[in-house]
């Protein structure tokens, strides 16, 4: 065998050697590269897809909850801890799983704690989620653990106008006004769906909603029948002007929303909702002290 | 002369009756019944199966009185050859007397809720009451079409309610308007073929007129513990709610009805030429007597009686009008629901036109004749025709109305029965043959 024979085939063999590195290398890349959102929302197991198991190697259940207060089913204490059933909710579903819960509280609105959740920064999120189409592309959700019908406060004297002699219900069935919903809520979805004639008009908060609607600046105001009534039962003196209607066959399914994999967490949370069912009721949530803490 | 003994035990009932019913044992009664009524004593709830009792001994008679009532006074006006003056002098005064309560009843409410009106501590409280009473939903509706409740058409509205298509059915369930119209029309039929054959039972209906006012005489001896027995419950069903939020809407309501039942008095002792107090003492009977049953028809055997026996009005007019009258024309209810609309107006800050209370008048008379057939809460729903058309709201008023009406009930009544025994003192005078009997 010449030298040069020899020179060659070393070369022949090495070329192959790099050209089989390379492959694994790139292999090992694209495997890793593939599971790189799991990694990232597990920390503990990679390769895995976020579930329970995952959280329960992360000993520590996130939580998106939206940075404002949501009359009785969350709110901050003069200390600023969390407070409130749905706080409480998460705790025991913490406990069930053994793991430490974390609140990541700085949802700005309804929309933004389902975005933490479908982005991975949070394991679940409860803040008042109502199920919707857009929102179930996107994360699960439980069972829900309330539900509450839709409802409207309305002008009294401007429906009644509009009305023309007619029972409220319909004009309202009908709406083409101006409907006030908070900006960012399953309402701005509702809002467009079942009052497809009515100028959606979307206010930074409810509080914001309910100025409008008493500034005359829309003719009523959509949400479900435990905030409306809460509205009514705080300032009875509004009861004069402004009209409340239910939806009848139109419900808000109060629900947690959960990452999109975690199917297992899922069944976990609607067994705990299962066993803990009737806690929530919209009776008991309007006598609640923690409503009371309305601005 | 020797008197039969049942003419005399007959006599001596009535002379009782009359002992007993005097306006003092009556007014004594009243002011009874509202004392216990606003002290709202507890013993006050085991009155109420009394007083119901006494509303039960009353209406035994009152279906088989009309019936033989109204004919008769078909005949006898037919007979006479009286009728058509006799219906056009009516129709003449219920018209003038619409007109005069419709517009009494939109000027005086409407003048003192222009002077005062409800500051912002009574609109706290009166919203408050509509949270409480209406459990703060108002109106109930879905979105699809298909889930929507069936709205079902009132089985009889309107004109067709008047008809009796089965006179059975609707003396088995007391329908009176219906029973009013079968017997005005079967009176016409009966003189018509009386004229052909010379045949009737007119003697019979006499006899069961005669009866039925036998029986009205006994139960008559208890009115002044009926008073007491359904005006005070009545009255202590009032919470406090009634005397501070809408003390505003029963001043005005008060106030007006007060006119009214004066005004109905007076005008019949200016027609019958007789003093006032006499007029006023005579018509307090039947007036109480509906303020305690809140039955206006309960009231026509009596109103009848004291209109022809005390006041010796002429029988036709009385026996053609008084029947219909009270049964179908409801003075107090045009009140009411113009006082209410005037007040739910006033809360939520609309004004009324001169043209909006004539529309008003028109629209609560109409909304009256909508009550037929319909007694205690039930009649508040024709209020909707009145307040919608000013863009109020219904859901409101209602809430607030329940709160009122024990009282405005009683009011209500007073007004239907007082009013229409205005109309054919008016139309017909003082009569020169007094008696039931005579004049048949």
């Amino acid at each position: 065998m010449s030298t040069l024979d020899w020179s060659g085939s070393i070369g022949h063999t090495a070329a192959m050697f790099f050209r089989r590195l390379f492959g694994a290398v790139t292999l090992a890349l694209c495997i890793a590269l593939s599971s790189l959102p799991a990694v990232a929302q597990s920390p503990s197991r990679p390769g895995l897809p976020r579930d329970v198991q995952s959280i329960i190697d992360a000993k520590v259940l996130r939580v998106a909850v939206t940075r404002f207060d949501l009359p009785s089913f969350h709110v901050r204490g003069p200390d600023g801890r969390l407070l409130g059933p749905e706080i409480e909710m998460a705790q025991q579903i913490g406990r069930a799983l053994g793991v430490s819960v974390d609140f990541v509280d700085n949802a700005e609105s309804f929309d933004s704690v389902v975005d933490y959740v479908a982005a991975g920064r949070a394991d679940i999120g409860i803040s008042k989620l109502s199920q919707t189409y857009n929102r179930l592309k996107r994360v699960r959700f439980s069972e829900p653990y309330v539900t509450l019908r839709h409802a409207l406060l309305f002008n009294r004297v401007a429906i009644a106008r509009e009305a023309g002699g007619q029972p409220p219900a319909a004009v309202l069935q009908k709406y083409n006004g101006r409907l006030g919903v908070i900006a960012g809520s399953a309402y701005v979805d509702f809002a467009h769906r079942n009052f497809p004639d009515a100028t959606v008009v979307e206010a930074r908060n409810w509080d914001s909603a309910i100025q409008s609607l008493l500034s005359g600046q829309v003719d009523a105001i959509y949400r479900d029948e435990f905030e409306i009534r809460r509205i009514l039962k705080n300032k009875p003196a509004l009861n004069v002007q402004f009209g409340s209607a239910v939806i009848t066959d139109q419900n808000a399914l109060l629900s947690i929303a959960i990452c999109d994999t975690c199917s297992k967490l899922e069944a976990f949370i609607n067994y705990h909702i299962g066993m803990t069912r009737g806690e929530f009721s919209l009776k008991e949530l309007l006598s609640s002290e923690l409503g009371k803490q309305v601005r | 002369m020797k008197v039969p003994q049942g003419r005399g035990v007959d006599n001596s009932l009535k002379a009782l009756s009359r002992t007993i019913n005097q306006p003092a044992i009556t007014l004594a009664a009243i002011v009874l019944a509202l004392v216990l009524g606003v002290m709202r004593l507890p013993f006050l709830q085991y009155l109420r199966p009394v007083g119901d009792f006494y509303i039960a001994l009353l209406q035994i008679c009152v279906l088989p009185f009309l019936l033989a009532t109204i004919p008769l006074a078909v005949r006898s006006a037919m007979d006479g050859g009286s009728a058509p003056g006799v219906l056009r002098s009516l129709l003449f005064w219920v018209l003038i007397t619409l007109v005069a309560v419709a517009s009494v009843s939109a000027i005086i409410p409407s003048l003192f809720f222009d002077y005062s009106s409800p500051d912002q501590q009574m609109i706290s409280h009166i919203g408050a009451l509509l949270g409480r009473s209406a459990d703060t939903i108002d109106v109930e509706f879905a979105v699809d079409p298909r889930h929507a409740a069936e709205i079902k058409g009132a089985a009889d509205s309107g004109i067709v309610s008047l008809i009796p298509t089965n006179i059975f059915a609707s003396l088995s369930s007391n329908d009176s308007v219906r029973v009013l119209v079968f017997a005005v029309i079967f009176g016409v039929g009966m003189v018509l073929t009386e004229r052909e054959s010379g045949k009737s039972i007119f003697d019979a209906l006499r006899h069961i007129q005669s009866v039925c006012t036998l029986i009205f005489d006994w139960f008559s001896l208890l009115v002044p513990i009926g008073i007491v027995a359904l005006v005070a419950p009545q009255v202590a069903l009032l919470g406090p709610d009634a005397f501070t939020a809408l003390t505003l809407f029963a001043y005005a309501f008060l106030a007006t009805s007060a006119v009214l039942l004066l005004a109905a008095p007076m005008l019949c002792a200016f027609a019958l030429r007789a003093s006032p107090a006499s007029v006023f003492g005579a018509l307090l009977k039947p007036v109480m007597l509906g303020a305690s049953t809140r039955n206006s028809l309960v009231c026509v055997p009596l109103a009848l009686d004291t209109l022809k026996n005390d006041l010796k009005v002429k029988d036709e007019p009385c026996d053609l009008y008084l029947p219909i009258g009270i049964a179908t024309i409801r003075f107090g209810t045009i009140l009411y629901f113009v006082s209410a609309t005037l007040f739910i107006g006033t809360l939520m800050g609309r004004h009324f036109s001169l043209i909006d209370l004539g529309l008003l008048a028109v629209f609560s008379v109409g909304a009256s004749f909508a009550t037929l057939g319909l007694s205690g809460l039930a009649a508040l729903a024709p209020l909707a025709i009145v307040l919608r058309p000013f863009g109020l709201s219904y859901e409101v008023a209602v809430p607030l109305m329940i709160i009122i009406d024990p009282l405005a009930d009683m009011v209500r009544t007073m007004l239907n029965v007082a009013i229409n025994c205005m109309i054919p003192t008016l139309a017909g005078g003082r009569g020169t043959i007094p008696t039931l009997q005579l004049s048949l």
